[in-house]
């Protein structure tokens, strides 16, 4: 979610909150007998509201899981979960004095750091990461379906490569009398050997399936392109300019839509990495939120009781 | 043959309608990972509650309890099979007798755990922040009503009343003629030749090894070695804070020995004690001379006295009637010495008061053994300070009743209570003050063994 004009209020609010905590916190600090901690009265406010924050933001999760529910509009679960969480980090600071304690107020110290950071770094990646996908990408598919686009480019690309070779095997099949005559009757010309259009059109034929066969068709495939050398865009289009060489100009269109293809599946696969840059974090982020709602409870449990 | 066209009905042809409903290994990833993390979280919290109790300490022990560390019971109660987070007063005086101060006056007393902070590590233990004291001492309430003390005092650099001896009609109540200005002169007089005096040589917070360190050997007393008297068989003793009492036979004798010549005929000196015993001494010395001289009534009357000066008082212009037998002129000799020492010698530094009897008195040299009655200051602590830094009004002072002590203005020169965060040396009521009454500290007796601290056996 782009952080814009939208979030005025919801920034602003924060802030607000922020300062007001701050300002109570700085003279609380001071002059608290027992020095600013989590036990004092004070301090269990902040833990209070901050857990209430994080809650909230742990909502979202569940929020997601019934998207059906009509409980307020989903851009606004979301910025509530971005400013929320985002206040509850200071709020914890300030509970528990700007220290991070042993034992488990330090696991859940560190686990609030990791899930703050790593949702920082989430909302900055998804402020300019998607308009990357669309400016770089713009064959982008559903990246759940990456698979299946791959499968039925491997199909199609079949197809070209059929009606290109079928297409070549006419060539041959429809040559007239005189065209066999002049093939049978190449060999040298002038003490140069030359060959005729019919053998060129044979070559092709089987230099273009093996192609297809060995380069294309994997890469097309398989998932990634490691080790491809169709990967390397400019060795790509090397390979299909040797290939226009070798077929009639009358064929260069399906050549084309042959390298589309394969740029087809490098545009894929730059989204797959941008997909799992974009989204790698959540898997930091949403676990390390559950272990530290779950610590949390132990903690404000126990912390309640004693 | 047929182009390739992509065309928006063509791609979405391509689509699986139903593809969020299948797996997906991002997402196989995140929910195996949200539930494995947790899990590990809670596996890691069971072991850890299940070897101790430590998993629900707030910090670091200070060095002091960091024994403790295994055992939190020792401190968080038991009560029936649960563990207090609130430490009581109870488990902090099975090791600790800190008798709290004007119990009787203020009107609560605080826990131990509003001052002294633990899990915090090592230094917030002992130091107290300021805002334990300021609790009360911000708005003075006592039992009584109005307090003794200063009603507002909220920190060391604004709101700290100026030390109680230098308040206005403070003065020195020390009945000991001494004059700093003529001490520290250069080349004062001593024993063996001109000598500069520095302040250490009489005011030392250590006992002296060695005699004075101008006199000459065997010619003052031999220095008495002095305790401080500070109770230094207690714990919280600071025996090398304070400077040691000022004394006759460690500080004076060196150069004064001589003020207590009373003739020539003896190398000995009159003790310096009272009236009564420098008297007796006087009349065992005469008895003893006569004895020794069966000539000595017709030797001349008065013999020359050592110390020059006019002796003032009315007998000194009486003249001196010729003795006839021995006690004529032990009585004689022990008036002349009298007259010698107690109008002259003694009245250097004492205040002789001439009362009905034969013999003055000498009035209590009342040297304040301590200005700061309710603070502790170190000398020690300040070794790297001139004397006259701090005692700048030393140098020129001339009477006893000045008060040398230096003001708090002197103190928050160095001292701030930002402390050390602020390039200073510390402003924080700990510094000078201590909470509780140690001269009423009670021996305490060990209630543990090492296994029931170190948790290697049940208790």
């Amino acid at each position: 979610m782009r952080i814009d004009q939208t979030h005025r209020l919801w920034f602003i609010a924060t802030m607000a909150g922020l300062v007001v905590a701050a300002a109570i916190y700085v003279p609380y600090s001071r002059t608290a007998p027992q020095a600013a901690s989590g036990g004092t009265a004070t301090g269990l406010i902040y833990g209070s509201l901050a857990s209430v924050c994080m809650l909230f933001a742990g909502l979202l999760g569940a929020r997601k899981q019934v998207p059906v529910w009509r409980i307020g509009r989903a851009q606004t679960w979301m910025r509530a979960h971005l400013w929320l969480g985002s206040v509850s980090f200071p709020l914890i600071l300030f509970h528990s004095g700007f220290h991070f304690g042993v034992g488990l107020t330090r696991a859940l110290m560190w686990l609030l750091v990791i899930v703050f950071v790593s949702g920082i770094v989430g909302a900055m990646l998804q402020h300019f990461m998607p308009r990357l996908t669309t400016e770089r990408i713009p064959l982008e598919t559903i990246y759940e379906q990456i698979g299946r686009v791959r499968s039925q480019l491997v199909a199609e690309a079949q197809t070209v490569i059929d009606e290109v070779s079928a297409a070549l095997a006419g060539n041959v099949s429809q040559a007239t009398a005189q065209q066999r005559a002049a093939s049978a009757s190449a060999g040298t010309m002038g003490g140069v050997t030359v060959a005729s259009g019919l053998q060129v059109d044979e070559g092709a034929s089987v230099q273009l399936q093996e192609f297809f066969r060995r380069q294309m068709q994997p890469y097309i495939a398989q998932r990634g392109s490691k080790g491809m050398q169709l990967a390397d865009r400019n060795r790509s289009q090397s390979m299909f300019q040797q290939l226009r060489l070798l077929l009639p100009p009358n064929l260069h269109p399906a050549i084309e839509d042959l390298e589309n293809i394969c740029e087809e599946k490098r545009e894929l696969d730059q989204q797959t990495y941008y997909h799992r840059i974009l989204h790698g974090w959540l898997l930091v982020h949403i676990p390390a939120s559950y272990a530290l709602l779950l610590l949390g409870t132990v903690h404000a449990v126990m912390a309640l009781r004693y | 043959m047929a182009r390739r066209i992509r065309t928006t009905k063509n791609l979405a042809k391509r689509m699986d309608l139903q593809y969020f409903k299948q797996s997906h290994p991002l997402r196989r990833w995140r929910l195996w990972l949200s539930i494995l993390v947790p899990t590990v979280a809670a596996g890691w919290f069971a072991v850890q509650r299940a070897n101790s109790q430590k998993i629900y300490s707030s910090g670091p022990l200070s060095a002091a309890h960091s024994v403790l560390g295994r055992q939190c019971n020792v401190c968080h109660v038991t009560r029936l099979g649960l563990f207090r987070a609130k430490v009581s007063d109870d488990a902090c005086s099975q090791c600790h007798n800190a008798p709290a101060h004007h119990a009787d006056k203020v009107t609560f007393i605080t826990s131990c755990g509003s001052c002294h902070i633990e899990h915090r590590g090592s230094p917030h233990l002992a130091k107290t922040d300021d805002s334990s004291c300021t609790q009360c001492h911000s708005n003075l309430l006592t039992r009584s009503g109005g307090p003794q003390f200063a009603r507002v005092v909220r920190d060391f650099d604004k709101q700290h009343p100026e030390f109680a001896a230098l308040r206005p009609g403070g003065r020195d109540p020390g009945q000991i003629k001494l004059n700093h200005y003529a001490h520290l002169r250069p080349h004062l007089a001593g024993p063996a030749g001109p000598v500069q005096m520095d302040c250490q040589d009489c005011h030392r917070v250590t006992a002296m090894d060695s005699g004075w360190p101008y006199s000459q050997p065997g010619s003052a007393p031999n220095p008495l070695p002095v305790a401080d008297g500070m109770g230094d068989h207690l714990r919280h003793s600071r025996s090398r804070d304070h400077m040691l009492p000022i004394l006759y036979v460690n500080q004076c004798a060196g150069c004064h020995v001589k003020d207590l010549q009373f003739d020539n005929r003896f190398d000995q000196a009159a003790p310096h004690d009272k009236p009564e015993v420098v008297q007796q001494f006087l009349v065992q010395k005469y008895s003893e001379y006569f004895a020794s001289h069966p000539r000595a009534l017709s030797e001349a009357g008065a013999r020359e006295r050592l110390l020059p000066g006019a002796i003032t008082s009315q007998q000194a212009t009486t003249p001196l009637m010729i003795p006839h037998n021995r006690q004529d002129w032990i009585d004689q000799q022990v008036m002349l010495a009298d007259r010698l020492l107690f109008d002259k010698g003694c009245k250097l530094c004492h205040i002789m008061i001439q009362g009905r009897g034969a013999l003055p008195t000498v009035a209590k040299s009342s040297i304040p053994r301590r200005w700061f009655l309710h603070a502790e200051f170190s000398h020690d602590a300040h070794g790297l300070l001139t004397c006259p830094a701090c005692h700048d009004r030393t140098p020129e002072s001339r009477e006893t009743a000045d008060i040398l002590l230096p003001g708090i203005s002197s103190c928050r020169n160095c001292h701030e209570d930002g402390g050390p965060r602020h390039d200073a040396a510390s402003g924080r009521c700990s510094e000078c003050h201590a909470y509780h009454d140690w001269t009423k500290e009670q021996p305490t007796k060990g209630t543990f063994t090492i296994p029931q601290l170190r948790a290697t056996a049940s208790p």
